[in-house]
């Protein structure tokens, strides 16, 4: 059910500007989409690996430094193709509930 | 009373009980084990460390604690989930994330992966199969009247090969997720349309060439390090057994054959072992050399190899000491001279007797005194260790003073003077008159475990002017002697007369 949907949002979330991987986590949590971490690292690296992120090393004042992820121009090229892809399965859905009510 | 371990994780120390630290490392191979099919395995497991290893920092500073306990580790694993989670999260990749990125599957030629052109791996992308399959059954076609080549050529010059990052996308489909992915897609296109145009079809073909020459060659090789490494290793067993053998039963009978029987007795086997090991070390490092070749990785390291090279060096020497002290065995030569005179008769016939004198040692050796002897006289023993070298001359010579002798000269090689003396006399040679037949032995006898030094009999028969010689067939042993074959007789036995100016041939 849901298939691509985590890739989308982590997506999302990302094109909001430079954030940290716990960070995405408690966003992800706020919208009941994770339960887990640990199923974001392969996730981001998969993501990185192609092309989609980067990220850059900040430091941080407790502890080594982290990283920052952000999107790259295919991921922001991406993401406008899957908010088309979102908005047509949206109003395929609304107008299947529309016309049935 | 807990006993605390200190841990380096995600650049951190962290301090850490003993049984959460089994737990967490429990965890951690769980996690590693799951990602190692995974291409970036070693960076997701680094990026999962430094975030434990982050709640560990937060846990301590808020609880104002200094060690982990086993509820903070079980506390961490309940928030980063199991290797279950994990593998449910996997099934629910894909959807309309992957189809946003992924194409429509296209054929092309996959020239990263070919053998020739790309053909058979573009079709294997195509068709979801591997490879391997239409190249075997390419292959296979070649042999039908070569059917396959025409195939294969026309596919080759009517599939477009995948030259951009997203023509090798089309090609491979669904079935490599998101791996290489276009970049600056009309960018990239523009840039490798030049490429692609410089390109051409013989280009291609001549790299074809070379790739397939370059493949055949390393495969030759292999084949003949292959035969190397097997041979070699044969030759090694062989030899290991051989003296192992040797080494075991050296009072046996090999050593009374040639070339053994040159050796003294005393150094023999240390002998044998320098010889085997001066043979045996560079085989092994041929064998070893094609196992590199092979296989790609040395077998041994550096100080062994040195190791060998020092142990061969020595068998080497050791070799060479013992070889010139045979040598000088050979060094003084001495002979003498036994004259004895023949019954007189007109015509003499002269053949081969092969059965032999017994000594004393004989008897022993051979179990004379049984009833299996008894009344046996041994003839035609060519098996007999003392056949080789057989050194036995005749000369035929005008006697001077009318009468009938035969002269034999035992002569040998020694280490002193005296020494090859007494070999010369410790030569048996049997010869026999019965009437005017005489009876030569082919080979001299030496007594049992007596070595080669060289020991040769000369005989000259002296016969005076007008004697006749009927020599039998089989004294062609002695053909070197003189001029046997120019008396050309088939089959009777060759008759000679004794003139003035040496042995003449005469027609029966």
């Amino acid at each position: 059910m849901r298939k691509g949907i985590l890739e989308y949002c982590v997506l999302l979330i990302i094109s909001k500007g430079e954030i940290y991987a716990s960070d995405i986590i408690a966003e992800l949590k706020k919208a009941k989409l994770l339960v887990v971490e640990g199923t974001l690292y392969p996730l981001l690296t998969r993501l990185k690996n192609n092309g989609l992120l980067s990220y850059n090393w900040v430091e941080s004042t407790s502890g080594p430094p982290r990283k920052y992820y952000l999107l790259t121009a295919e991921g922001k090229e991406i993401l406008n193709k899957l908010d088309i892809t979102w908005m047509e399965l949206s109003y395929a859905i609304e107008t299947s509930k529309q016309t049935k009510s | 009373m807990k006993k605390t371990l200190n841990i380096n994780i995600g650049n951190s120390i962290i301090l850490i009980e003993e049984d959460a630290y089994e737990m967490l490392t429990g965890y951690l191979n769980e996690i590693k084990f799951h990602f190692s099919k995974n291409a970036d395995h070693f960076e997701i497991v680094t990026d999962i460390e430094n975030r434990i290893a982050e709640m560990f920092r937060e846990m301590l500073l808020q609880q104002q604690k200094q060690v982990i306990g086993i509820d903070d580790v079980q506390l961490v694993i309940a928030q980063m989930g199991s290797v279950k989670d994990f593998e449910n999260a996997d099934e629910a990749e894909g959807g309309i994330y992957e189809e946003t990125i992924s194409g429509v599957k296209k054929l092309y030629r996959d020239t990263d992966d070919a053998y020739i052109a790309g053909v058979c791996s573009g079709l294997g992308h195509y068709a979801n199969i591997e490879a391997k399959w239409f190249r075997l059954m390419f292959l296979v076609s070649f042999f039908f009247a070569g059917s396959g080549i025409v195939v294969y050529l026309i596919m080759w010059i009517l599939i477009p090969r995948a030259a951009t990052r997203s023509q090798r996308m089309y090609m491979k489909g669904e079935a490599v997720n998101l791996h290489g992915f276009i970049r600056n897609f009309e960018e990239e296109l523009a840039g490798n349309q030049l490429i692609s145009r410089s390109r051409g079809f013989f280009v291609e073909l001549a790299e074809a060439v070379g790739r397939i020459v370059r493949t055949l060659g390393k495969t030759f090789f292999k084949v003949v390090a292959w035969l190397i490494i097997i041979l070699g290793s044969c030759f090694f067993l062989a030899m290991l057994v051989g003296m192992a053998v040797f080494l075991g039963f050296s009072d046996a009978n090999p050593n009374e054959y040639f070339p053994l029987n040159i050796v003294n007795d005393a150094y023999l086997s240390s002998m044998v072992f320098a010889f085997f090991v001066a043979l045996a070390i560079p085989i092994i490092a041929l064998v070893l050399f094609a196992i590199r070749v092979a296989f790609n990785s040395r077998a041994i390291n550096r100080t062994v190899s040195f190791g060998l090279l020092v142990v061969w060096l020595g068998g080497v020497m050791l070799s060479i000491f013992y070889i010139t002290k045979v040598a000088s065995e050979f060094k003084e030569e001495a002979e003498f001279s036994q004259v004895r005179e023949l019954k007189k008769y007109d015509a003499y016939t002269l053949t081969l007797d092969r059965s032999r004198f017994f000594s004393r040692a004989d008897s022993v050796k051979y179990q004379i005194n049984s009833d299996k002897y008894r009344g046996k006289v041994i003839l035609n023993d060519m098996d007999d260790p003392y056949n080789l070298p057989r050194n036995v001359r005749l000369n035929i010579e005008k006697s001077e003073n009318g009468l009938v002798t035969l002269t034999q000269n035992n002569s040998s090689h020694g280490k002193t003077f005296e020494a090859a003396l007494s070999h010369a006399q410790n030569i048996h040679y049997d010869f026999s008159q019965q009437d005017s037949l005489l009876n030569f032995s082919p080979f001299l006898q030496l007594n049992r475990n007596t070595k080669w030094r060289d020991q040769e009999v000369t005989l000259t028969l002296k016969v005076p002017v007008g004697v006749k010689l009927i020599l039998n067939e089989e004294m062609d042993l002695f053909s070197y002697s003189f001029d046997y074959w120019s008396c050309e007789d088939h089959g009777a036995p060759k008759a000679w007369v004794m003139t003035e100016e040496g042995l003449k041939c005469t027609k029966p």
